[in-house]
């Protein structure tokens, strides 16, 4: 007799991730894509209304400031925070770094990453004051 | 029925059968003529009771330590009950066994220079003890097994549950195994036959050992006449935790833990283990470093003397590892923190953890020769579920380990040195064993009988087995013991089990353990009761009977099955051609005593 | 001194529920439930033997060690893969469900096929190679390598899975093709890759650099978060993705 005669399987559903909250934070996080994605179309499109003369660039900058458009590239800024957030607590174990044979502790990295988005930031902020 | 044709099978994939499965494929290349070799087991591999071990593996490692020294520890530890000669070459292949333990990549822990640490064990005069952190065991298995895979002539039955060997003319023909998953027999045809089955301490109440080790394998032997020797040593280990009876590891002592009483004293020195060692210089075969055999004792007495603390209904002393600091009981002691924390909430770094004695290891099993061959011809056994001679009258922490690579191997290799010049015997007896045991089977699950529960006659084993053969026996104490199991045996003939499915029967596989158990339990009281002096971990209390007695008992006790009637034993004489029987002393008392 | 703790005076019942299937009497799963005597050290292994020794024999799941260091009692409780010795009840409130592992196929009640999980394993080279060694094996003057603290630091955790599956309960990738390696066997691997006396990598990577080695994994980490022994099954696998690409990037500028 052939033991997988008898046996039972119970194949993944689709909604498997409903199951428990971590799948759910999981999902989140890979559907943060979604506001991004907007988010880098509104900048492609930005790019292309300026090849194409002021008309179409007023245009742009008219629709950027619609309350929809607004509120949803916030939400991609949220997002894209909360996907930085996830994404650099796991770099540390993705990548763990070692000074002269000693492993840096986690929350050491992570701090670095964040030290990076903030001064990313401020240097662009004050390119920006400066232009 | 299935039948399959090996040169070798191997029951058992704990340590003792890993290597052996290894010896034997290597030894068969060797030879120039390849061998296809069975590995059975009723558990993955992995999860064999080896996995359990925490503490150590002895070998003779650093310049100042001798062949000589390793040699005398065990054979003192043993109390002379040992083969001599057996220890002989154990001692003298120790080492090699685990620096290729080392090859195969198991992580020892290392010093700051990249080799390999050692620590403190009880018992041995120096620190030889090989680790890797508090998982020894874990990281051997592990490593063993995955280093198994790399040979293909190594046919694995994992979940298949031996039965019985078939025997024909003195010599052993196959073995007859359950495929637990579908419940079918599986008939094995070998020219050789390794057991490699584990001990036996599940035979009492309140031990340190996993579910499965329930002396299966002893059971098979003894039953087609093989004797099982010096049954009546039980090591207790002194430091198991309340209630589960999970070990708290000897390391914990070697790294300078100490034993208190409910009074905060160190007990110990009271017992001819003193004097009192300094706090955080632990010394070998002092105080918290002396035998096991000596500190469980140490136990009773206290508990006798209404010394010991409480803990849940358990009385305890207490084991202090305060003193270590944080860094180094996490560096060095992480499971057991992790054991401590879980199973009785407490935390080692903080609070003294109660412990008490609990069953740890078998020293007496299936009679082998030095070579690891038992009185039937091709049929081998090795590590716990063996007497190869090594332990004696008690075992010394950490000399298992290694013994399950040295003698694993050694079985490994004989069994292909015979299997090369063996042929297959007609299959006609291995037929009639199996249709016996298909019988048996079908009796078990008929639903019919008087309806003895597995159950109720377990309990009563294990509840026979701790008062009769504990930590200090009495005649009276055992005689009744030895009744009660006598009693069991028959009522074990009507016993049934509910249970009357095919796929992974449990209930089935606990009720034919439990029939093993009953069998090797009567030999190990008849071995205890007949024993009548104090030696090792078998101490009486009886008038004149508190000593040694070399003139009458410098001798191996040997049982024999006789079927449904009681069991028989002999006396066996001791290879003693090394080193005279002595005073076995620690402490300062041993400082002169021994050469 | 800490005897209060823990003891039989706090003694109260729970109930659990178990899913049953004995494939020999019907083909549907059903669910049976126990009220049962616990107290503060009550694991969920207890717990089971109590019901097979005391209410009802023919409950089969697998054990041995109670110590979590076999791998051998994992289960879904309430719906999270945990080893059954190391799950106390006293952290449960209310009903407690009980079911087999899951991505796996049951056998009986809690009894899960194991033997996909083996394959894994065995698949990805988990043992010492080198094929070159400075100094052979000589049983006559056995040598060890030489290996320091850090080095041995560097995979040691890797080396700690215990082979109980749970990670592979945990793991959706796992759940929708089964022929992903999976979490446990890639740590293994990794362990090994990582282990200074070993020179196999470029003979795992065959394994790993593939749709159904490293790169089925979307880093859900819920693997790392279930794993008992602390294994982080899920940065190994995402560390040998790092390997894997420097692996293809070689092999392409090597041509
Ligand atoms: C908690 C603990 C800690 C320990 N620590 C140490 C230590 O630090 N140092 C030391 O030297 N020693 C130690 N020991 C002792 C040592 O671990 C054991 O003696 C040793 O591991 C036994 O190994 P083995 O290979 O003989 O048997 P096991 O590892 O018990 O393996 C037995 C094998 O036989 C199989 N088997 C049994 N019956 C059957 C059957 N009927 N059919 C099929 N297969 C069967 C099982 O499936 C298993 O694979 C410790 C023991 C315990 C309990
Ligand atoms: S990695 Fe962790 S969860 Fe996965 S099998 Fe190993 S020990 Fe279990
Ligand atoms: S019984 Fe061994 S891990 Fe739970």
């Amino acid at each position: 007799m052939d033991k997988s005669s008898s046996q039972r399987f119970d194949p993944l559903t689709r909604t498997w991730w409903l199951k428990h909250r971590f799948f759910k934070l999981y999902m989140v996080r890979e559907a943060t894509v979604l506001p991004l994605v907007f988010f880098i179309l509104c900048l492609l499109a930005g790019f292309v209304s300026l090849l194409q003369g002021a008309d179409s660039w007023q245009g742009w900058v008219a629709f950027m400031g619609s309350p929809i458009v607004l509120a949803l590239n916030l939400l991609a800024l949220a997002a894209s925070l909360f996907h930085a957030a996830t994404f650099f607590v796991l770099f540390p174990r993705v990548m763990p770094l070692r000074i002269a044979g000693h492993r840096l502790p986690d929350n050491m990295i992570v701090a670095g990453q964040w030290a990076g988005v903030l001064a990313v930031a401020l240097l662009f902020f004050w390119l920006l004051g400066r232009a | 029925m299935q039948q399959r044709d090996f040169d070798i099978v191997i029951v058992g994939g704990g340590g003792a059968g890993l290597r052996a499965a290894i010896g034997a494929a290597e030894q068969a290349s060797q030879q120039g003529s390849p061998q296809r070799i069975a590995l059975l087991s009723k558990v993955y591999p992995m999860r064999s009771h080896t996995v359990a071990a925490e503490g150590g593996a002895a070998a003779v490692t650093s310049a100042e330590d001798t062949h000589q020294a390793h040699f005398d520890d065990t054979v003192s530890g043993g109390d002379w009950l040992v083969e001599q000669g057996v220890v002989d070459y154990f001692v003298h292949h120790a080492h090699q066994e685990l620096v290729q333990m080392e090859r195969w990549g198991c992580p020892w822990s290392r010093k700051d220079d990249g080799q390999v640490q050692v620590r403190r064990f009880g018992g041995m005069k120096t620190a030889r003890t090989w680790f890797a952190a508090d998982k020894t065991g874990f990281h051997m298995l592990h490593t063993l097994f995955q280093t198994s895979l790399k040979y293909p002539e190594i046919e694995r039955f994992d979940e298949y549950f031996v039965l019985d060997l078939a025997v024909h003319d003195g010599a052993v023909v196959g073995v007859i195994a359950l495929q637990i998953a579908t419940g079918e027999l599986t008939l094995l045809r070998a020219k050789a036959v390794v057991l490699a089955t584990g001990g036996a301490g599940r035979l009492f109440r309140f031990n340190t050992n996993a579910g499965i080790v329930t002396g299966d394998g002893m059971a098979m032997a003894y039953r087609h006449g093989v004797a099982l020797r010096d049954m009546e040593f039980v090591q207790y280990h002194p430091t198991g935790l309340p209630g589960s009876g999970i070990l708290i590891t000897e390391a914990c002592r070697g790294e300078g833990g100490i034993l208190l009483n409910k009074d905060g004293y160190r007990y110990l020195q009271d017992y001819g283990l003193g004097p009192e060692t300094p706090l955080g210089h632990p010394e070998n075969k002092y105080m918290e470093l002396g035998p096991r055999d000596k500190l469980s004792q140490a136990f009773w007495q206290e508990q006798q003397a209404g010394r010991t603390g409480k803990f849940g209904d358990s009385d305890v002393v207490y084991l202090d590892l305060r003193h270590l600091g944080e860094k180094t009981i996490l560096e060095r002691l992480p499971f057991i923190c992790e054991l401590a924390k879980s199973y009785i909430n407490v935390d080692p770094v903080k609070e003294p953890v109660p412990i008490r004695p609990a069953v740890h290891y078998t020293m007496g099993g299936i009679e082998t020769n030095p070579q690891c061959e038992t009185s039937i011809a091709g049929l081998y056994a090795a590590g716990e579920c063996a007497s190869v001679g090594l332990h004696g009258a008690n075992r010394l922490g950490s000399n298992s380990l290694t013994e399950l690579l040295v003698f694993g191997r050694l079985a490994g290799e004989q069994a292909s040195r015979r299997a090369a010049q063996t042929e297959w015997a007609d299959s006609g007896v291995l037929k009639a064993q199996a249709d016996r045991q298909q019988a048996l089977l079908t009796r078990l699950c008929d639903g019919q009988g008087s309806g003895e529960k597995w159950v109720d006659l377990k309990h009563a084993m294990v509840q026979a087995m701790e008062s009769g053969c504990g930590i200090y026996r009495t005649e009276e104490g055992m005689q009744q013991s030895l009744a009660v199991i006598r009693q069991l045996r028959e009522r074990y003939r009507q016993v049934r089990v509910n249970d009357t499915s095919k796929i992974f029967n449990t209930e089935l596989l606990e009720c034919i353990e439990l029939g093993c158990g009953l069998d090797i339990a009567e030999a190990s009281c008849l071995g205890a009761l007949e024993r009548r002096e104090s030696r090792g971990a078998h101490q009486r209390l009886d008038e004149g009977m508190q000593k040694r007695d070399d003139v009458n008992y410098l001798k191996h006790s040997q049982v024999f099955y006789q079927g449904d009637g009681h069991a028989e034993l002999r006396w066996q004489d001791v290879d003693v051609r090394f080193s005279a029987p002595a005073e076995r002393a620690y402490g300062d008392a041993g400082k002169e005593g021994k050469a | 001194m800490s005897g209060d703790k823990i003891g039989t005076d706090n003694l109260n019942t729970k109930l659990i529920s178990v899913k049953r299937y004995l494939p020999d009497r019907s083909t549907e799963p059903y669910w049976q439930s126990f009220e049962l005597p616990v107290d503060d050290s009550t694991s969920l292994l207890d717990a089971l033997n109590h019901i097979k020794e005391q209410l009802d024999s023919t409950l089969s799941y697998r054990w041995s060690c109670r110590m979590a260091i076999c791998g051998s009692c994992g289960v879904m409780v309430n719906g999270i893969p945990k080893l059954g010795c190391k799950t106390f009840l006293r952290d449960y409130d209310g009903e407690i469900r009980i079911e087999p592992l899951a991505h796996f196929p049951v056998q009986r009640d809690l009894v899960v096929d194991m033997e996909i999980f083996l394959e894994h394993l065995a698949a990805v080279k988990p043992y010492l190679i080198d094929d070159n060694p400075v100094k052979p094996f000589d049983p006559a003057a056995p040598q060890t390598y030489q290996q320091s603290p850090a080095q041995l630091a560097r995979y040691k955790q890797f080396a700690n899975c215990i082979n109980c599956g749970l990670c592979y309960s945990a793991c959706p990738q796992f759940g929708l093709n089964p022929e992903f390696r999976g979490p446990a066997a890639i740590a293994l691997a990794h362990r090994y890759n990582l282990d200074s006396r070993d020179h196999g990598k470029k003979q795992r990577m065959a394994e790993l650099n593939r749709h159904e080695g490293v790169w089925s994994c979307t880093f859900v980490g819920f693997c790392s978060k279930v794993c008992p022994k602390h294994v982080d099954p899920a940065a190994a696998v995402n560390q040998g993705k790092v390997e894997a690409a420097k692996h293809t990037l070689i092999a392409l500028f090597k041509g």
